[in-house]
């Protein structure tokens, strides 16, 4: 009984992170410039892949088919907190770059705080 | 042995659209105008391989692949840290 759910709920889990995947694809490729691309980023990494590998992991321990089965439930909830710290804090100093740097340019813009206050250069 | 079979139909339904969503990210990768958009479209899409090892790894029933997907996250990260800091200083780190 509870290993049909535990399989459920991972499962749910697992068709929401594909969806979000799909979404975030779509998005990466429609939207208009760098910094609003970085949207389209956030829910591709958060939800495409956070939520999935934790998905995976507590789908994992429903079933009776793995030989070490709580190995791969530690194993890929250790790779989703990573994940969960890590793509945040690439993404965002990645785009602190690009706007210091110049390198991406914030081209259909209404305002541009940082620019104005001169933060960076 | 029934789980098993349904379990595995269910990763083989889900790899269009993983696929289609691979592609996607890849068409951005090529087309993407600046250094910043193409780096952000390899750390979306490297993200995303990364749920798709953690899924494969269930499928093949290999415990090898778990270890895969966590150095291939910290791959990405690095990337993107080492990209930051060239585009910010012109330069490495020594």
């Amino acid at each position: 009984m509870i290993d049909e759910i535990l399989v459920m709920v991972g499962g749910a889990m697992v068709v929401v992170g594909v969806a979000c995947d799909l979404i975030a694809a779509i998005g990466m490729l429609r939207l208009p410039n760098f910094f609003v691309r970085l949207h389209a980023a956030t829910v591709g990494t958060i939800g495409g892949s956070f939520l999935p590998i934790l998905g995976t992991g507590i789908m994992v321990l429903g079933t009776d088919f793995l030989a070490y089965k709580w190995l791969f439930f530690g194993g890929l909830v250790t790779t989703a907190i990573l994940v969960l710290l890590v793509a945040p804090a690439g993404s965002h100093a990645l785009a602190r770059a690009a706007h210091r740097s110049k390198a991406a340019k914030v081209e259909p813009k209404l305002v541009d705080h940082l620019e104005e206050d001169g933060v960076g250069r | 042995m029934v789980m098993e079979e349904q379990i595995n139909t269910f990763i083989m339904l889900l790899l269009p659209f993983y696929l289609t969503s691979f592609c996607l990210y890849f068409v951005r990768v090529l087309k993407g105008p600046t250094i910043p958009d193409i780096v952000l479209a390899i750390d979306a899409l490297s993200f995303d391989i990364v749920a798709f090892i953690a899924l494969l790894s269930v499928f093949f029933k290999s415990l090898v692949l778990v270890p895969v997907a966590t150095l291939f996250a910290l791959w990405v990260y690095s990337l993107d840290i080492f990209v930051a800091k060239y585009l910010e200083k012109k330069e490495m780190g020594d």
